[in-house]
Protein backbone atom coordinates (compact mmCIF):
# COMPACT_ATOMS: atom_id res chain seq x y z
CA UNK A 1 0.00 0.00 0.00
CA UNK A 2 2.64 2.50 1.29
CA UNK A 3 4.80 1.40 -1.46
CA UNK A 4 1.67 2.36 -4.70
CA UNK A 5 1.56 5.46 -2.17
CA UNK A 6 5.25 6.07 -2.79
CA UNK A 7 5.20 5.82 -6.25
CA UNK A 8 1.97 7.95 -6.97
CA UNK A 9 4.26 10.61 -5.44
CA UNK A 10 6.78 10.32 -7.68
CA UNK A 11 5.23 10.21 -10.54
CA UNK A 12 3.56 13.41 -9.23
CA UNK A 13 6.88 15.02 -8.14
CA UNK A 14 8.19 14.46 -11.45
CA UNK A 15 5.23 16.11 -13.34
CA UNK A 16 5.48 18.75 -11.10
CA UNK A 17 9.07 19.37 -11.78
CA UNK A 18 8.51 18.80 -15.20
CA UNK A 19 5.94 21.70 -14.90
CA UNK A 20 8.44 23.77 -13.14
CA UNK A 21 10.72 23.27 -15.35
CA UNK A 22 8.64 25.08 -18.29
CA UNK A 23 8.10 28.16 -16.58
CA UNK A 24 11.33 28.53 -15.66
CA UNK A 25 12.70 28.24 -18.99
CA UNK A 26 10.56 31.32 -19.79
CA UNK A 27 12.61 32.96 -17.17
CA UNK A 28 15.59 32.40 -19.15
CA UNK A 29 14.52 33.80 -21.81
CA UNK A 30 14.39 37.03 -19.78
CA UNK A 31 17.53 36.56 -18.38
CA UNK A 32 19.11 35.77 -21.82
CA UNK A 33 17.42 39.06 -23.31
CA UNK A 34 19.11 41.04 -19.89
CA UNK A 35 22.60 39.15 -20.87
CA UNK A 36 23.58 41.18 -17.27
CA UNK A 37 27.33 41.09 -17.15
CA UNK A 38 27.43 41.76 -13.32
CA UNK A 39 25.65 40.57 -10.31
CA UNK A 40 25.19 42.29 -6.75
CA UNK A 41 24.70 40.12 -4.29
CA UNK A 42 22.94 41.53 -1.30
CA UNK A 43 22.84 40.27 2.15
CA UNK A 44 20.93 37.44 2.70
CA UNK A 45 17.69 37.22 4.79
CA UNK A 46 17.46 34.83 7.11
CA UNK A 47 13.72 33.61 8.43
CA UNK A 48 15.57 30.13 9.69
CA UNK A 49 16.11 28.93 13.20
CA UNK A 50 19.52 28.73 12.29
CA UNK A 51 21.08 32.43 13.31
CA UNK A 52 24.06 31.95 10.90
CA UNK A 53 22.06 30.55 8.03
CA UNK A 54 22.52 34.01 6.77
CA UNK A 55 25.96 33.71 6.62
CA UNK A 56 26.27 30.39 5.47
CA UNK A 57 24.66 31.58 2.38
CA UNK A 58 25.81 34.45 1.74
CA UNK A 59 29.82 33.76 2.16
CA UNK A 60 29.45 30.99 -0.61
CA UNK A 61 27.73 32.71 -3.45
CA UNK A 62 30.81 34.64 -4.67
CA UNK A 63 32.97 31.99 -6.00
CA UNK A 64 29.65 30.09 -8.28
CA UNK A 65 28.38 32.93 -10.06
CA UNK A 66 32.40 34.23 -10.49
CA UNK A 67 33.65 31.01 -12.06
CA UNK A 68 30.44 31.09 -13.74
CA UNK A 69 31.53 33.93 -15.99
CA UNK A 70 29.89 37.53 -13.91
CA UNK A 71 31.10 40.19 -12.32
CA UNK A 72 30.62 39.54 -8.64
CA UNK A 73 30.82 42.55 -6.46
CA UNK A 74 33.02 42.17 -3.26
CA UNK A 75 30.49 41.12 -1.07
CA UNK A 76 31.88 42.04 2.64
CA UNK A 77 32.38 45.76 1.09
CA UNK A 78 28.93 45.93 -0.46
CA UNK A 79 27.27 44.75 2.78
CA UNK A 80 29.14 47.83 4.66
CA UNK A 81 28.67 50.27 2.27
CA UNK A 82 24.71 49.46 2.92
CA UNK A 83 24.89 49.41 6.34
CA UNK A 84 26.77 52.98 6.01
CA UNK A 85 23.57 54.25 3.80
CA UNK A 86 21.69 53.01 6.33
CA UNK A 87 20.35 49.75 4.97
CA UNK A 88 21.86 47.28 7.69
CA UNK A 89 18.81 44.78 7.51
CA UNK A 90 18.92 42.44 4.68
CA UNK A 91 14.87 42.49 4.58
CA UNK A 92 15.10 46.35 4.15
CA UNK A 93 17.67 46.05 0.84
CA UNK A 94 15.25 43.40 0.07
CA UNK A 95 12.12 45.52 -0.04
CA UNK A 96 13.68 48.40 -1.41
CA UNK A 97 13.82 48.94 -5.24
CA UNK A 98 16.27 46.73 -7.62
CA UNK A 99 17.08 49.87 -9.74
CA UNK A 100 17.64 52.47 -6.81
CA UNK A 101 20.01 49.95 -5.32
CA UNK A 102 21.66 48.78 -8.37
CA UNK A 103 22.29 52.26 -9.17
CA UNK A 104 24.73 52.68 -5.92
CA UNK A 105 27.00 50.83 -7.27
CA UNK A 106 26.81 50.44 -11.23
CA UNK A 107 25.47 47.09 -11.30
CA UNK A 108 23.70 44.90 -13.92
CA UNK A 109 21.51 42.70 -11.93
CA UNK A 110 20.95 42.12 -8.32
CA UNK A 111 20.55 38.79 -6.60
CA UNK A 112 18.26 38.49 -3.48
CA UNK A 113 18.38 35.39 -1.65
CA UNK A 114 16.41 34.24 1.33
CA UNK A 115 16.87 31.24 3.89
CA UNK A 116 13.29 29.88 4.30
CA UNK A 117 14.41 26.70 6.54
CA UNK A 118 17.44 25.26 7.71
CA UNK A 119 16.46 22.76 10.16
CA UNK A 120 19.13 20.16 12.21
CA UNK A 121 17.43 17.13 13.66
CA UNK A 122 20.07 15.27 15.98
CA UNK A 123 19.05 11.75 16.39
CA UNK A 124 20.73 8.96 17.86
CA UNK A 125 22.31 7.46 14.62
CA UNK A 126 21.62 10.28 11.96
CA UNK A 127 21.72 13.90 11.41
CA UNK A 128 19.22 15.38 8.93
CA UNK A 129 19.38 18.68 7.96
CA UNK A 130 16.64 20.31 6.00
CA UNK A 131 17.34 23.53 3.94
CA UNK A 132 15.09 25.58 1.63
CA UNK A 133 16.11 28.57 0.05
CA UNK A 134 14.56 30.98 -2.54
CA UNK A 135 16.62 32.66 -5.20
CA UNK A 136 16.08 35.83 -7.44
CA UNK A 137 17.99 37.72 -9.73
CA UNK A 138 16.72 41.08 -10.38
CA UNK A 139 17.20 43.56 -13.60
CA UNK A 140 18.98 46.85 -12.81
CA UNK A 141 17.15 48.62 -14.99
CA UNK A 142 13.21 47.43 -15.38
CA UNK A 143 12.86 45.82 -11.52
CA UNK A 144 11.86 43.12 -13.66
CA UNK A 145 12.23 39.34 -11.96
CA UNK A 146 15.05 38.01 -14.53
CA UNK A 147 15.07 34.23 -13.35
CA UNK A 148 14.15 32.56 -9.66
CA UNK A 149 14.45 29.64 -8.47
CA UNK A 150 13.49 27.76 -5.05
CA UNK A 151 15.27 25.37 -3.85
CA UNK A 152 15.00 22.39 -1.22
CA UNK A 153 17.69 19.82 -0.21
CA UNK A 154 17.78 17.10 2.50
CA UNK A 155 20.90 15.96 4.02
CA UNK A 156 20.93 12.69 5.67
CA UNK A 157 23.90 11.74 8.08
CA UNK A 158 23.59 8.29 7.70
CA UNK A 159 22.94 6.87 3.98
CA UNK A 160 27.02 7.79 2.87
CA UNK A 161 26.30 4.50 0.25
CA UNK A 162 24.28 5.98 -2.08
CA UNK A 163 24.22 7.27 -5.84
CA UNK A 164 25.10 4.18 -7.34
CA UNK A 165 28.72 3.10 -8.87
CA UNK A 166 31.27 4.72 -10.98
CA UNK A 167 32.83 7.59 -11.19
CA UNK A 168 30.10 9.76 -10.44
CA UNK A 169 29.00 7.44 -7.26
CA UNK A 170 32.30 7.69 -6.28
CA UNK A 171 32.88 11.57 -6.44
CA UNK A 172 29.15 12.17 -4.88
CA UNK A 173 29.94 9.96 -1.80
CA UNK A 174 32.76 12.25 -1.78
CA UNK A 175 31.00 15.33 -1.44
CA UNK A 176 28.68 13.53 0.78
CA UNK A 177 31.73 12.65 2.84
CA UNK A 178 33.25 15.79 3.41
CA UNK A 179 29.60 17.45 3.96
CA UNK A 180 29.55 14.74 6.85
CA UNK A 181 32.44 15.42 8.59
CA UNK A 182 31.84 18.69 8.53
CA UNK A 183 28.62 18.18 10.15
CA UNK A 184 29.07 15.75 12.58
CA UNK A 185 31.75 17.84 14.46
CA UNK A 186 30.73 19.45 17.54
CA UNK A 187 30.57 23.34 16.22
CA UNK A 188 28.92 21.97 12.80
CA UNK A 189 30.68 23.66 9.99
CA UNK A 190 27.58 23.94 7.04
CA UNK A 191 29.63 25.90 4.25
CA UNK A 192 29.84 22.55 2.32
CA UNK A 193 26.15 22.45 2.47
CA UNK A 194 25.29 25.65 1.59
CA UNK A 195 27.96 25.87 -1.41
CA UNK A 196 26.20 22.82 -2.45
CA UNK A 197 22.42 24.71 -1.93
CA UNK A 198 23.89 27.68 -3.77
CA UNK A 199 25.78 25.76 -6.70
CA UNK A 200 22.43 23.59 -7.48
CA UNK A 201 20.28 26.27 -7.26
CA UNK A 202 22.81 28.79 -9.83
CA UNK A 203 24.81 26.58 -11.84
CA UNK A 204 22.69 23.60 -12.73
CA UNK A 205 22.29 24.83 -16.71
CA UNK A 206 20.62 23.70 -18.83
CA UNK A 207 18.17 22.80 -16.06
CA UNK A 208 16.60 25.46 -13.11
CA UNK A 209 20.27 27.52 -13.12
CA UNK A 210 21.19 30.91 -15.01
CA UNK A 211 23.00 30.59 -17.94
CA UNK A 212 27.11 31.19 -18.45
CA UNK A 213 28.06 34.78 -17.77
CA UNK A 214 30.18 37.04 -20.40
CA UNK A 215 33.60 36.13 -18.93
CA UNK A 216 32.63 32.23 -19.53
CA UNK A 217 31.70 32.81 -22.92
CA UNK A 218 33.43 35.67 -24.07
CA UNK A 219 37.13 33.77 -23.17
CA UNK A 220 39.38 35.64 -24.97
CA UNK A 221 38.11 38.81 -23.86
CA UNK A 222 39.58 38.13 -20.17
CA UNK A 223 43.26 38.90 -20.72
CA UNK A 224 43.39 41.98 -22.80
CA UNK A 225 40.59 43.55 -20.72
CA UNK A 226 43.04 44.46 -17.91
CA UNK A 227 43.82 47.67 -21.07
CA UNK A 228 47.09 48.41 -19.50
CA UNK B 1 14.01 9.56 1.77
CA UNK B 2 16.41 6.91 0.12
CA UNK B 3 15.05 7.85 -3.26
CA UNK B 4 15.64 11.84 -2.15
CA UNK B 5 19.09 11.62 -1.49
CA UNK B 6 19.96 9.12 -4.52
CA UNK B 7 18.97 11.78 -6.26
CA UNK B 8 21.02 14.30 -4.51
CA UNK B 9 23.47 12.31 -4.40
CA UNK B 10 23.27 12.05 -8.22
CA UNK B 11 23.01 15.82 -9.18
CA UNK B 12 26.07 16.76 -6.41
CA UNK B 13 28.24 13.75 -9.20
CA UNK B 14 26.90 15.57 -11.98
CA UNK B 15 27.46 19.24 -10.53
CA UNK B 16 31.25 18.05 -9.47
CA UNK B 17 31.61 16.40 -13.38
CA UNK B 18 30.91 19.51 -14.67
CA UNK B 19 33.32 21.74 -12.46
CA UNK B 20 35.99 19.03 -12.85
CA UNK B 21 35.80 19.45 -16.83
CA UNK B 22 37.07 22.87 -16.75
CA UNK B 23 39.87 24.56 -14.65
CA UNK B 24 38.60 26.82 -11.95
CA UNK B 25 38.84 30.41 -13.71
CA UNK B 26 39.90 32.17 -10.64
CA UNK B 27 42.55 31.71 -7.65
CA UNK B 28 39.97 32.33 -4.97
CA UNK B 29 42.20 31.09 -1.98
CA UNK B 30 38.91 30.26 0.13
CA UNK B 31 36.86 33.27 -0.08
CA UNK B 32 34.30 31.55 1.48
CA UNK B 33 35.86 30.90 4.36
CA UNK B 34 37.80 33.67 4.91
CA UNK B 35 34.13 35.53 4.79
CA UNK B 36 32.34 33.33 7.02
CA UNK B 37 35.30 33.21 9.58
CA UNK B 38 35.04 37.24 9.43
CA UNK B 39 31.46 37.80 10.21
CA UNK B 40 31.98 34.49 12.89
CA UNK B 41 34.46 36.62 15.04
CA UNK B 42 34.14 40.07 13.72
CA UNK B 43 36.43 41.18 16.50
CA UNK B 44 39.50 39.05 14.49
CA UNK B 45 39.41 41.98 12.08
CA UNK B 46 43.29 41.86 11.37
CA UNK B 47 43.12 38.22 10.98
CA UNK B 48 40.52 38.80 7.89
CA UNK B 49 42.90 41.62 6.58
CA UNK B 50 45.59 39.22 6.61
CA UNK B 51 43.50 35.78 4.69
CA UNK B 52 42.65 39.00 2.21
CA UNK B 53 46.40 40.07 1.50
CA UNK B 54 47.34 36.73 1.14
CA UNK B 55 44.65 35.70 -1.01
CA UNK B 56 45.25 39.01 -3.49
CA UNK B 57 49.00 38.35 -3.67
CA UNK B 58 48.62 34.50 -4.70
CA UNK B 59 45.68 35.12 -7.06
CA UNK B 60 48.03 38.19 -8.32
CA UNK B 61 50.56 35.43 -8.96
CA UNK B 62 49.25 32.66 -10.34
CA UNK B 63 47.72 35.66 -12.81
CA UNK B 64 43.78 35.31 -11.22
CA UNK B 65 42.77 37.47 -9.55
CA UNK B 66 39.34 36.91 -8.83
CA UNK B 67 36.32 39.98 -9.70
CA UNK B 68 35.77 41.76 -5.98
CA UNK B 69 38.89 40.94 -4.89
CA UNK B 70 40.99 43.44 -4.97
CA UNK B 71 38.39 46.16 -3.58
CA UNK B 72 37.56 43.94 -0.85
CA UNK B 73 41.20 44.21 -0.07
CA UNK B 74 40.94 47.77 -0.31
CA UNK B 75 37.69 48.35 1.88
CA UNK B 76 39.39 46.69 4.88
CA UNK B 77 42.36 49.10 4.35
CA UNK B 78 40.26 52.00 3.91
CA UNK B 79 38.06 50.98 7.13
CA UNK B 80 41.52 50.58 8.93
CA UNK B 81 42.49 54.54 8.03
CA UNK B 82 44.71 53.61 4.71
CA UNK B 83 43.09 55.49 2.21
CA UNK B 84 46.03 55.81 0.05
CA UNK B 85 46.97 52.15 -0.31
CA UNK B 86 42.71 52.00 -0.32
CA UNK B 87 42.49 53.84 -3.74
CA UNK B 88 45.34 51.87 -5.09
CA UNK B 89 43.63 48.66 -4.30
CA UNK B 90 40.02 50.22 -5.63
CA UNK B 91 41.61 51.54 -9.09
CA UNK B 92 43.20 47.96 -9.60
CA UNK B 93 39.77 46.49 -9.37
CA UNK B 94 38.20 49.55 -11.76
CA UNK B 95 41.26 48.79 -14.54
CA UNK B 96 40.57 44.92 -14.11
CA UNK B 97 36.71 44.74 -14.31
CA UNK B 98 35.07 47.43 -16.31
CA UNK B 99 32.19 46.47 -14.49
CA UNK B 100 33.26 47.73 -11.47
CA UNK B 101 34.09 51.09 -12.49
CA UNK B 102 30.92 53.11 -11.31
CA UNK B 103 31.39 51.98 -7.70
CA UNK B 104 34.89 52.05 -7.56
CA UNK B 105 34.73 56.00 -8.77
CA UNK B 106 32.28 56.22 -6.13
CA UNK B 107 34.81 55.10 -3.55
CA UNK B 108 37.88 56.49 -4.88
CA UNK B 109 36.42 59.79 -4.28
CA UNK B 110 34.92 58.75 -0.77
CA UNK B 111 38.74 57.83 0.28
CA UNK B 112 40.27 60.81 -1.28
CA UNK B 113 38.05 63.02 1.15
CA UNK B 114 38.82 60.56 4.13
CA UNK B 115 42.55 60.94 2.97
CA UNK B 116 42.25 64.83 2.99
CA UNK B 117 40.75 65.19 6.39
CA UNK B 118 43.87 62.77 7.73
CA UNK B 119 46.00 65.54 5.66
CA UNK B 120 44.55 68.48 7.37
CA UNK B 121 44.95 66.77 10.82
CA UNK B 122 48.49 66.38 10.02
CA UNK B 123 48.59 62.29 10.67
CA UNK B 124 49.34 60.79 7.43
CA UNK B 125 51.32 58.07 9.86
CA UNK B 126 48.31 55.41 9.10
CA UNK B 127 50.02 53.85 5.86
CA UNK B 128 53.28 52.01 5.78
CA UNK B 129 51.61 48.35 5.77
CA UNK B 130 51.75 47.91 2.67
CA UNK B 131 54.45 46.71 0.46
CA UNK B 132 53.97 48.66 -2.74
CA UNK B 133 52.75 52.42 -1.35
CA UNK B 134 55.52 53.79 -3.59
CA UNK B 135 53.15 53.97 -6.58
CA UNK B 136 50.39 55.91 -4.46
CA UNK B 137 48.39 59.16 -5.43
CA UNK B 138 46.53 57.87 -8.59
CA UNK B 139 43.67 58.94 -8.51
CA UNK B 140 41.18 59.35 -11.68
CA UNK B 141 39.45 56.26 -12.62
CA UNK B 142 40.59 55.01 -16.05
CA UNK B 143 38.21 54.38 -19.06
Amino acid sequence: MSRIAGLFLITFVMVLSGCAHQVELSKQEKFLAAAPRSILIVPVVNNSVDVAAAEYVLSTLSIPLGEHGYYVFPVNMVKRVLEDDGLADASLVHSSPTSKLAALFGADSVLYVTVNQWNAKYMLLNTQVNVALDYRINDAKTDDILWSHHQNMIYNSNQGGGGGGGLGGLIAQLIVEAIHAAITKGVPNYLPLANQANTLALLSYPGNGIPPGPYATEEKELSPRTDK
Amino acid sequence: MALTFKLFAVISALTLLAGCAAQPRYTWCKYDCTLYDHYKNPAQNDDFIEELKEAVMKSEAAGQVPPGLYAEYGYVLYEKGDSQTAIQYFQKEADKWPESRVFMAKMITNAQKGYKKKEEVAKPNTAGAEPNQAEGGQTEVKK
